[in-house]
């Protein structure tokens, strides 16, 4: 008695899970979705991005204070430029700085001379179907070392984000996987289908290097 | 009135769109586990690397037969692979002024090349990355990168067609998701605050971040 009504619990509540986080998550799927098919098809010409990129070096007066260490000299620098963002690529040498600054579709390129008190600035700002690709792809994780943390908190949050929707595609499957179960019909097809899918992905995940 | 009667009208189709609905998520679900599982990977590599460490199974000198390397990169590449009997999809080929850097990926096992074209010697190494490693190279493949080369092994044709095929039936799953949706009325109002909250979380997120 109890175990059926824990498994009818069980079921109203995975339906009602897999209904609603599915729309929660529509407009997060529509735009990785879409980003997805746009980095996997760069030749689309009405997505083109870079070609309409608009880029602009400017060269500004700008003193580091001495004293500072590279942490604070990087937070000296974005902040007297105004620039937020992930920062990458730091280069620091004892008479100059060089690193990234980059937002999803504004990538900054500084170069700061401590000697003379100047700045350069490469700033790249794509349109938005870059802006789109690049919201992808932005994670933070640093190629050469991948247990770097990220700099930027909403680097962090928008990770996280990814984590979220990922596991949230997760349940949804799963959820499904129950959800069809319970149906009384179509057992057999279904079956069959979700052999398929599965037999397609074992092939590719792990079938493949052992041929 | 008019409305009504439409979504009447519309209404006939919702045992079809439920019955596609459920057999295309049932069979696109495993390629979509395997892209869910490739992003938490791929965001925590630090993690996997530290508790999984990528294995080197195979180092080996070899001599190899004169080739001509005055073929395209894809073509060098290709024909010095299929030589060792190193099979794959082609990465890259880097020309250096005497060197060539070679990398045959299928998932989950990378292969790097190293050709002295002075004196033909070669060197081999083979990778085992595993299986959560093979999930994100399929996640970032085709890809933007290095266009020209993709899709030259029959495997990458193939996984190209089936990414875009789950991302447009994936689509389908939201749409034909939202049509299922609209017609419980028991879930209308719930399902209504789920969306409203998705859109602002979501603008919240995008107003933040750029």
């Amino acid at each position: 008695m109890v175990k059926s009504s824990l498994v009818k619990g069980v079921v109203y509540w995975n339906r009602k899970l897999h209904i609603h986080l599915g729309l929660f998550l529509l407009l997060f799927i529509w735009l990785f979705s879409l980003s997805g098919l746009l980095l996997n098809h760069g030749d689309w010409k009405f997505a083109s991005f870079w070609d309409e990129r608009n880029e602009q070096k400017t060269t500004t007066p700008l003193r580091v204070p001495a004293g500072l260490d590279s942490a604070g000299i990087l937070r000296y620098i974005t902040a007297q430029l105004g620039a937020k963002g992930e920062v990458t690529e730091v280069k620091l040498y004892p008479d100059s700085v060089d690193f990234r600054c980059e937002v999803p579709g504004h990538i900054r390129t500084i170069h700061v001379d401590f000697l003379k008190g100047l700045c350069t600035q490469n700033e790249i700002q794509f349109n938005r179907w870059g802006i789109l690709r690049t919201l992808h792809t932005f994670n933070g994780v640093n190629k050469e070392n991948p247990s770097k943390p990220a700099s930027w908190l909403l680097t962090n949050i928008w990770r996280f984000t990814m984590d979220a929707i990922a596991v949230g595609l997760v349940l949804l499957c799963f959820s499904s996987y129950l959800m069809w179960y319970k149906l009384k019909t179509g057992r057999l097809f279904g079956w069959l289908l979700l052999l398929m899918g599965l037999a397609g992905a074992l092939y590719f995940v792990w079938l493949l290097r052992l041929l | 009135m008019l409305l009504k009667a439409s979504t009447l009208s519309v209404k006939k189709y919702f045992p079809f769109v439920q019955d596609l609905h459920l057999y295309i998520g049932l069979f696109i679900s495993p390629f979509i586990l395997i892209f869910a599982v490739s992003v938490l990977v791929l965001n925590h590599l630090g993690s996997l690397n530290n508790t999984s460490p990528v294995k080197t199974t195979m180092e080996r000198r070899l001599k190899l037969h004169p080739l001509p390397y005055d073929t395209t990169d894809l073509g060098t590449g290709k024909r010095i692979s299929s030589h060792l009997g190193v099979v794959g999809e082609i990465d890259h080929v880097f020309k250096g002024e005497h060197s060539l850097s070679i990398g045959v990926v299928r998932p989950g096992l990378e292969t790097h090349i190293e050709v002295n074209t002075l004196t033909d010697s070669v060197y081999i190494k083979q990778d085992q990355t595993g299986t959560l490693r093979a999930t994100t190279y399929l996640h970032k493949m085709p890809g933007p990168h290095l266009a020209m080369f993709r899709k030259n092994a029959g495997f990458m044709k193939l996984w190209s067609i089936l990414t875009d095929m789950t991302v447009y039936m994936l689509l389908f799953l939201t749409v034909s998701g939202v049509f299922l949706w609209y017609f419980l009325k028991v879930e209308r109002k719930m399902g209504l605050y789920a969306i409203g909250l998705g859109i602002g979380v979501f603008t919240m997120l995008l107003l933040l971040i750029l």
